[in-house]
């Protein structure tokens, strides 16, 4: 039997960047706020600190900052007639744990989406027609325009401290930024980070051919720098220790850097770690909640009453307590009806390694955001009725380590192991670059997440179930990038070339890591019957649920998602202050 | 607020600093260094039995030769590393989800699916390797010449040699893979004696420091650091 | 060792020659400085505020525990006095105590039993308090602090220092008279030095000691007021010379230090800290203002001037920077350790990053005669307390795991040493005794 806890105005389900944004703009409305975080507590000092964090054994390899499979996983099919089977260690991403969550340990690479990109069915069938969409593809309108979102990217960016280069502020066209990218209100909080010899290469090779490189908008402080909130972060020193890592040097934004320290002076704010949420309460009618029901580390299990639940988890995790919990209709593939759980996406990436013999790159001088970029193949740079595909890609250089137990790039044919093996290491490391393009996948009608039938949790609840597979759409899109990746390369003259995109057939592996860009499953949207979430965020069918984070994307962005992550859970938390606060109803 | 680990009183200082004496008299890296490390061959391991050690000596040998230019997985201690590896929470797959069914078949794009944990999957791996090499070759691997070691790690590499025992995982997958970061990682985990690999490829270890250093394309010139202050 | 010896010698010299006197006079409580109308009652916040310019809960709050319940060890070079439960408990606390009584306290350093207080409670400045803020205090401690009932370990110094009618002696020769009187025409610089020579007891750390341990001066007509002390070994630095920090920062580098315990150049570390966090970040606005006119008024030089922006030239890089940038091998192990352990946040310029990562060039703390600051947060790093203005605590992780004392005070004689530092050399010896925490 539950204990029952003291009430709270609002409790928060997971101590991230996007947890601990609402709870900082909560409790500015006085509300009494709980986190409720799973994981250990974190902190720079002791927890990323230096020597000990520099470590690639233990946090690149071992992933010490990971969630480990064992307290939390899911299973992994490709196709609905397959059985899942458990993702049993980590390999292809690697969600967050503890406070922080993913926010300590991704590269910071901070991204704004394209205008299209948030109207895609519109843009798609506008444009090229609606007949160019594959019968399976399920992409949607998010429900929400970009100037609508502008104010709260601008504003995470100033939270978190972004260094760039704009390429259009309001309209005009800035040198130098990126030209393709949507109009932002002002320049970036920091000027860009200097730039590693690779991608200064790769953005002359670039240039020459007529393409408009600029700097990869980061989360990596250029110089000293103070938030909104008060909050420091001091100059990057490309320790070569980043994703994967907690910052040693307050450098990468993160909520520990951005917000932490500042929510925690909040009397009206408290969190408690090593506390898993295993439900949230329906009230009866099930249109609230009532809070959530979550277990200690001593194994007790305490209902936390609350009046306004925020799930601010991992995006995978979202979507498991809203299914454990009966928040929205289950998805099911065969009608296509139902929300929850439905158009799961990932994020379709490839890369060509160049060598150079004579060039020394100094690898381990790397920052998590350092590189260049060129967007000439973004979304709104595509004719998608000519090349035969919806999406686009980023292309870029830049280096982000040289720690040589996980990026030890060799030429393709040398042998594995032996004498020629640790040769190669020796000749190759410090000599090789790459060009990657990180790309659009779209959602299809069988990409989705449910519960899994077989498999049980630690608490004996069902672990999810991830049906997932890379579609023929996505592939080209690929490969259409290869093809322009491949001449750039080619210009710049390496001594050897060696290019990795998914082609026709390709099954979604486990094993290599890709990204930790999983998104959907709860997306939001303009209909019930479509979207799991309304454009606040919130849940359609219980209206004092909101869920943050990438969950609501209804397909993936070309860019990494935390810009936008951030940007809506401002874009919600103002909804929630200004509308829902007032007068507590479903907002749309 | 928070207050782990603050230590701005006089008080504060004088424990952090009283622990600070006691954990360095215990892992500082010059005091540590004095003692040279204990030879392979008199090592006692903490998981592998003396027959199981023989073998790891022999096979990460192979995996990474002493010849050449550059230091081999001998000179730099890995069989240690692994040793403790598999002793640790590796070993036991402490951080993996373990609960069945398992299907040990299932396609490799599955990721890891044996019901065995990486220790078990050496024990049961190396017992059958050897058996192998003793029906074909009479003599267990580490007995072998070199040429024909070599030849029967890329037949194990190349699925050749098939290991039921295993089940389902691979056995020589996990010997290559932990052989290299046992070169590799730093040298608090028993592997890269003396970071002779780190010098090898011109990597400089736990430095973490390098904003001096961006956009250079000269060689970096200074040695490795490592996580206990150790230099080379 | 000697200071000390010579310290005891006076003590008890000054004690036997005035045990007679101490027989027959009798205590005499200091009045009350200033009129205050007799139905005075503070406004809301200002006895707390007072409280906060006194910076009452420094000695009085033990680490973790109960506010002001006392119990915090002050180190005096004559051992450990225990801080008091000024709470208004009646029996263990002070809630028995009248008006006057709590002002003799404040005042004079006497308790309500007659009992003198050493003087780690510093009475000496205390004394030139207003009534206006004796009376607020006393409102704040008798209303608006949770009472607990704590006992206190009991101070127990040793011969002679456990003769407390030695302080009597001591007061006779050491306090200077009751009362603040504004010297200046600018209320402003009245102001500022009324908490920084009263409540705020600067001098308490900053002033140097005279022979018999008082404070030399207390308040800026006198020539050794605030030119640097000593606690606990650490260095208190100058604030007066025309190169100590107050006088060469700029006065909104000097207002952001005392604010949020860090500018541009610093970063506070030790007691300071403590000062900041219970105290300084608390000041208003016009009290912040005030102490810095009043710091830079009564210092040697002209005061810094404000900062213009960074041109974004690059200086040609100095010795100790071009050797650092050059990862050349051959280099010392001096610099070789700073390149391992301190570049990464302090860069190879030691100029580190605004109100980040503290300049190492220049650094008082780096140069101070006294080392002992230098190596405390070399071996076992430090923590920037949580303001108001500035909510991180930014801390710098210790060494002292990794760097031998051998490392350690090759890297210590590198920084004093480095950039356009000058001072001399760190010996292993020392690095040895910091370590252990002799």
């Amino acid at each position: 039997m539950a204990t029952n806890a003291p009430k709270k105005d609002v409790v928060i389900v997971g101590l991230g960047w996007t947890g601990s944004i609402l709870a900082m703009e909560l409790c500015e409305e006085g509300l009494e706020v709980l986190a409720l975080e799973r994981g250990d507590d974190r902190d720079t000092v002791p927890d990323f600190k230096y020597p000990e964090v520099a470590d690639e054994l233990k946090y690149g390899v071992r992933y010490g900052f990971m969630q480990k499979p064992r307290n939390s996983t899911l299973t992994v099919r490709r196709t609905l007639e397959e059985t899942a089977l458990p993702y049993r260690m980590l390999g292809s991403f690697l969600p967050g744990d503890g406070v922080g969550g993913a926010g300590i340990h991704w590269n910071g690479h901070n991204w704004r989406p394209m205008v299209e990109e948030l109207r895609l069915r519109s843009y798609v069938e506008e444009s090229f027609g609606a007949d160019i969409i594959p019968e399976d593809m399920t992409i949607q309108d998010w429900g929400v325009d970009y100037d609508e979102l502008e104010p709260y990217f601008d504003r995470f960016e100033k939270v978190a401290g972004i260094a760039g280069q704009a390429g259009n502020i309001n309209g005009k066209i800035v040198e130098g930024g990126n030209p393709f990218e949507a109009p932002r209100s002002g320049d970036f909080p920091m000027p860009p980070l200097p730039q590693t010899v690779d991608a200064m290469m790769f953005a002359d090779a670039a240039r020459k051919m007529g393409y408009h490189p600029f700097p990869r908008p980061a989360a990596n402080a250029s110089q000293a720098y103070t938030n909104p909130y008060g909050m420091q972060l001091g100059p990057c020193n490309f320790c070569g220790f980043c994703e994967r890592f907690g910052c040693l040097n307050y450098s990468k934004s993160s909520p520990q850097t951005c917000v932490l320290a500042a929510l925690k002076r909040k009397s009206n704010f408290s969190y408690k770690v090593n506390s898993e949420v295993l439900k949230v309460e329906l009230a009866p009618d099930g249109k609230t909640a009532t809070g959530v029901t979550y277990v200690t580390a001593e194994g007790e299990e305490v209902f936390q009453p609350a009046d306004l639940v925020i799930l601010a988890a991992y995006q995978l995790h979202n979507v498991h307590l809203m299914l454990l919990s009966g928040i929205g209709q289950p998805y099911d593939p065969a009608t296509g009806e139902g929300v929850t759980g439905k158009n799961y996406a990932y994020q379709m990436n490839g890369g060509t390694s160049l060598f150079f013999k004579d060039i020394e790159f100094n690898p381990f001088v790397g920052a998590g955001s350092n590189g260049m970029v060129i967007d000439d193949f973004a979304i709104n740079q595509i004719d998608f009725g000519k090349e035969g595909f919806i999406g686009g890609s980023y292309i870029s250089s830049g280096t982000t380590n040289g720690q040589p137990i996980r990026s030890m790039r060799l030429p393709p044919g040398t042998p594995s192991w032996g004498t020629a093996w640790k040769q190669a290491t020796k000749e190759w490391y410090g000599h090789s670059m790459s060009i990657g393009s990180h790309g659009s996948n779209m959602a299809y009608r069988d990409t989705y997440l449910d519960l899994d039938p077989t498999y049980k949790d630690r608490h004996g609840r069902p672990l999810m179930r991830m049906t997932f597979n890379w579609k023929p759409n996505d592939i080209r899109m690929t490969q259409f990038m290869k093809t322009k990746i491949e001449p750039i390369a080619e210009s710049m003259s390496p001594d050897i070339m060696q290019s990795s995109y998914k082609s026709e057939g390709a099954m979604y592996d486990v094993r290599p890591y890709q990204t930790t860009h999983n998104v959907g499953g709860a997306i939001m949207g303009t209909d019930p019957k479509t979207s799991a979430l309304n454009r606040y965020l919130q849940s359609w069918d219980v209206h004092n649920v909101f869920v943050m984070g990438a969950t609501a994307f209804p397909q993936n962005l070309q860019y990494n998602p935390t810009g936008m992550v951030g940007g809506l859970a401002y874009w919600s938390a103002n909804a929630i202050r200004k509308d829902y606060l007032p007068n507590p109803r479903p907002l749309v | 607020m928070s207050t782990r680990d603050h230590s701005t009183t006089r008080r504060g200082f004088l424990q952090s600093a009283a622990a600070g004496v006691a954990v360095s008299a215990m892992t500082h890296p010059a005091m540590a260094q004095k003692q040279p490390p204990v030879a392979l061959e008199e090592y006692s391991p903490t998981y592998f039995t003396a027959e199981e050690w023989t073998f790891i000596l022999a096979a990460t040998a192979r995996l990474i030769p002493s010849e050449g230019d550059g230091p081999g997985a001998t000179e730099t201690r890995v069989p240690v590393f692994i040793d403790l590896q598999l002793a640790g929470d590796f070993g036991n797959a402490a951080d993996w989800y373990m609960e069945g069914p398992h299907v040990p078949d299932a396609p490799a794009q599955f990721g890891y699916q044996s019901p065995l944990t990486p220790a078990e999957v050496y024990r049961a791996g190396i017992a059958e390797f050897d058996e192998w090499c003793r029906q074909n070759h009479n003599a267990p691997f580490a007995e072998l010449d070199a040429a024909t070691q070599d030849a029967a790690l890329t037949a194990l590499q190349k699925g050749d040699i098939k290991l039921a025992s295993t089940q389902g995982a691979s056995f020589f997958g996990l010997l290559l893979q932990n052989t290299k970061e046992g070169y590799f990682a730093d040298p608090l985990y028993g592997g890269n004696h003396g970071m002779a690999a780190w010098v090898h490829i011109g990597f400089p270890g736990a430095r973490a420091s390098y904003l001096e250093w961006v956009g250079i394309d000269k060689p970096y010139p200074l040695g490795p650091v490592s996580i206990s202050g150790e230099r080379a | 060792m000697k200071t000390l010896l010579k310290i005891i010698g006076l003590l008890v010299l000054l004690g036997l020659v005035a045990v007679a006197a101490i027989a027959f006079v009798p205590i005499r409580a200091t009045p009350p400085q200033g009129q205050v109308a007799a139905d005075f009652k503070p406004a809301e916040g200002q006895g707390e505020y007072a409280m906060r310019l006194a910076d009452c809960a420094a000695c009085h709050t033990a680490e973790g525990g109960k506010p002001f319940a006392g119990g915090r060890p002050i180190e005096s070079p004559f051992g450990t006095i225990w801080s008091t439960n000024i709470t208004p408990d009646p029996e263990t606390g002070i809630g028995g105590y009248t008006l006057d009584e709590f002002r003799h306290v404040l005042y004079d350093g006497v308790r309500r039993d007659g009992a003198h207080l050493y003087p780690a409670m510093p009475y000496e400045n205390y004394r030139m308090a207003s009534e206006e803020d004796v009376r607020a205090l006393y409102d704040y401690f008798m209303n608006g602090v949770e009472p607990v009932k704590s006992e206190v370990k009991k101070t127990a110094l040793d011969f002679p220092f456990n003769q407390r009618w030695g302080i009597r002696v001591w007061d006779w020769v050491g306090l200077a008279s009751p009362g603040f009187k504004p010297r200046y025409n600018n209320p402003v610089l009245n102001r500022g030095a009324y908490i920084v020579e009263t409540l705020g007891h600067c001098g308490a750390c900053h002033s140097p000691r005279t022979p018999i341990f008082a404070q030399d001066g207390t308040d800026g007509t006198s020539d050794g007021f605030l030119r640097g002390g000593e606690i606990a070994g650490w260095s208190a630095p100058d604030l007066r010379g025309a190169k100590s920090a107050p006088q060469l920062w700029s006065a909104s580098q000097l207002k952001a230090y005392l604010a949020s315990g860090r500018n541009n150049h610093s970063a506070v570390t030790g007691e300071m800290s403590l000062v900041v966090q219970d105290s300084l970040q608390y000041l208003t606005n016009e009290d912040l203002d005030a102490v810095v006119a009043y710091l830079r008024h009564i210092g040697d030089g002209d005061g810094g001037k404000e900062e213009l922006p960074a041109s974004g030239e690059k200086p040609a890089p100095d010795a100790t920077t071009a050797l650092l940038n050059s990862a050349d091998p051959s280099m010392d192990l001096g610099p070789r350790l700073y390149l391992d352990n301190c570049g990464a946040c302090h860069f190879t310029n030691g100029k580190g990053a605004d109100g980040v990562f503290p300049e190492l060039d220049g650094n008082s703390l780096v140069t101070a005669d006294q080392v002992t600051g230098l190596l405390h947060v070399i071996l076992n790093g430090s923590r920037l307390p949580s303001t108001r203005e500035r909510p991180a605590d930014l801390a710098m992780p210790g060494f002292g795991k990794r760097l031998s004392d051998e490392e350690v005070a090759a890297l210590a004689t590198f920084l004093r040493g480095a950039w356009s530092n000058k001072a001399g050399p760190v010996d292993t010896a020392t690095v040895a005794a910091n370590r252990s925490g002799s």
